[in-house]
């Protein structure tokens, strides 16, 4: 098992090379200078060479590139030009945000996916399992801003229930021991916040949680199906054990496998619909920093987010991997 | 394996085949998300190809007779599914915003399946160090997330129209996927029996890999191509919806229209649904067509008609 998280975590290697090599390459070729996008209206040739020499983008392109893997394993990822910020703090204070809300969503995904395909298969055939793969069928094939606008209006607009921006209600006080605000408000026993949180989380959620909702619905369902008919199954219907104890123990455990691979295939997908979901409800995470950032032309926060985020997505896929191990023990590891 | 799973193999052993593609074609007549499916994919299709002739008016002609002071008026027999805030008919809008996700979205496909699976072929056939290079080339751009990857190559504002940044943003996120596929189907045709016998009579290489690998290896990449096209179709209209459409606002993009009816959404509702729907309709017919697609090519169910 080591021996595999070993050469997994060496294989990251030539990938991260290959990314900060790409990443660092997209950012010259991208038309107007950040030193131009800093000053706007000021920028006259003066001060851009001063701002070009400030931020070391007057020397060559391969120094450039030295000092930015130099810097970059060193943990430095540069200043945000717009909020003249280290990238590695926004990173800090932003990360949390997307981790809460892709759990939320995972949470949202897995608590009603696994039971709505498990169901399905239960009462195969049934007006309930022709819902099921209805919904389904529609999770998937609904864009993230749809459903997102949709709920907006639903949920904020005409009920009136829910708030639509933000993480939190900018007139309540809360303390960040972690960064991540629904701990936060645990830890601190804020309940006010803590329910403020809550409710600006629901809904990004939901439009976030969708899609991984829909497919794990439908994998449960095939995978219960595909189990009911094991041989194992029916050796134990025959030994007459109680049906509640047979889906349980050799039913659900088993359909459990596929599902749990799809659950982490999902999770790395989630960070790409983070950048969707935090745009529309100006959700304070990672992906709308980093939108906002290409539309600014904020070459540090691009360069050190895109890297952040890759990485992140390759470990999650680790993970993954080993957890699958786990999980099953027929897999042999080579 | 199962007593029931040993007679459905009998049987299949004993069934008359025809062709693959003759037994698909009767899977797929039987299936009703298939039909369904059908049925979306040729309107979004007759739509985009025949736009002029149904939409009602120009999608940039501007209407301000009948544009009450506040907006949006809905539908009425005039404008059948209103008009938007700055007069436009709603329903031209979303009939020749098909137009633009059915060319967009075969395009971007097109790029992303013909240069993925060149990559494919190669690093599956050649294999060495020429694969080692592309495959970690591939793992690279799935590293990123890929609507960043496409906001990314839009944002680079290459000196050509936006449309055409669009369609190469789109079908480079789909390079890898194609890359990959293609080469580990060709890598599992390459160790069977009969391309080992045509290699052993002197069939030369080229023609292994066109005549006998590639025909074989390419019913996974037409299941994907067509779940690509949603995919596509959503991506298209995220980088829309995003502010990154066609340089001209008025262009009808589903996407850009969605983003600028959510101004409107207590006031008129309706101008973020008609396009939402159109999205969805199509993306749900490509979808059902590709999940059939998947069935009906799967070999382990051939003969099972």
């Amino acid at each position: 098992m080591l021996r595999f998280v070993v050469r997994r975590l060496l294989l990251l290697l030539p990938i991260l090379i290959g990314l900060s090599i790409l990443v660092f390459a997209w950012i010259r070729a991208l038309p107007g200078s950040p030193a131009e996008a800093l000053l706007g209206e000021r920028a006259t040739p003066a001060n851009v060479e001063a701002v070009k020499h400030r931020y070391g983008l007057d020397k060559p392109i391969t120094t450039q590139y030295a000092d930015y893997v130099k810097a970059t394993v060193s943990g430095d990822l540069g200043t945000s030009i717009a909020s003249r910020r280290s990238v590695a703090s926004e990173i800090r204070q932003r990360f949390p945000t997307t981790l809460q809300l892709a759990f939320a969503a995972m949470v949202f995904a897995i608590g009603a996916g696994i039971p709505l395909g498990y169901f399905a298969a239960k009462r195969y055939g049934s007006w309930f399992d022709h819902a099921s793969l209805f919904v389904s069928l529609i999770g998937v094939s609904i864009p993230i801003f749809f459903l997102a606008v949709i709920l907006k209006y639903v949920f904020a607009v005409k009920l009136g229930l829910l708030p639509t921006v933000g993480q939190i209600s900018p007139l309540i006080d809360l303390e960040h021991p972690t960064g991540i605000y629904l701990l936060d408000a645990l830890l601190t026993r804020n309940w006010a916040a803590f329910w403020d949180v809550l409710k600006h989380l629901i809904l990004p959620a939901i439009a976030l949680g969708t899609i991984p909702l829909a497919i794990i619905a439908r994998i449960t369902r095939a995978a219960v199906l595909d189990v009911q008919n094991e041989d194992y199954v029916r050796t134990a219907r025959a030994k007459g054990l109680p049906p509640t104890l047979i889906d349980r123990r050799h039913i659900l455990r088993n359909a459990m496998l596929p599902v749990s691979t799809i659950i982490g295939l999902q999770t790395g997908l989630l960070l790409s619909g983070a950048v969707l979901t935090e745009t529309v409800f100006a959700y304070p995470g990672i992906g709308s920093w980093i939108a906002n950032a290409i539309f600014n032309r904020d070459y540090p926060v691009i360069q050190g987010g895109v890297l952040f985020l890759a990485i992140m997505f390759v470990l999650v896929n680790l993970l993954v991997d080993v957890s699958y191990a786990i999980l099953n023990p027929r897999i042999r590891l080579s | 394996m199962s007593i029931a799973e040993i007679e459905s193999t009998e049987l299949a052993l004993n069934a008359p085949t025809g062709g693959l593609w003759r037994e698909a074609w009767q899977r797929l007549r039987r299936n009703p998300g298939a039909i369904v499916g059908s049925i979306f994919v040729l309107t979004f299709i007759v739509v985009g190809i025949f736009a002029p002739l149904i939409a009602r008016y120009s999608p940039t002609e501007v209407d301000f007779n009948h544009l009450p002071l506040s907006c949006c008026p809905g539908p009425s027999s005039r404008y059948w599914f209103g008009q938007d805030e700055v007069g436009h008919d709603v329903y031209s809008r979303v009939i020749y915003g098909a137009r633009l996700s059915l060319i967009v979205g075969v395009v971007s496909v097109c790029v992303g399946l013909s240069v993925g699976f060149v990559l494919g072929a190669i690093a599956g056939y050649v294999g060495g160090v020429v694969d080692t290079g592309i495959m970690r080339l591939m793992d690279v751009m799935l590293a990123i997330p890929g609507l960043l990857l496409a906001i990314g190559i839009v944002a680079l504002e290459l000196p050509i129209p936006r449309i055409y940044q669009i369609m190469i943003a789109v079908g480079v996120t789909n390079i890898p996927i194609f890359a990959r596929l293609l080469r580990g189907s060709i890598l599992a045709q390459r160790e069977n029996d009969f391309v080992l016998a045509a290699r052993a009579v002197g069939v030369r290489r080229p023609t292994i890999l066109f005549g006998h690998i590639l025909p074989n290896a390419i019913s996974p990449v037409i299941v994907q191509a067509t779940l690509a096209l949603a995919t596509a179709i959503i991506d298209v209209a995220a980088l829309g919806f995003l502010g990154l459409g066609p340089e001209d606002p008025a262009t009808p993009e589903w996407g850009n229209m969605l983003a600028s009816a959510q101004d409107y959404l207590s006031a008129q509702p309706l101008l973020a649904i008609f396009p939402g729907i159109a999205i969805v309709i199509t993306v749900l017919g490509f979808n059902l067509i590709g999940d059939a697609l998947r069935e009906a090519l799967d070999p382990k169910l051939r003969g099972r008609v």
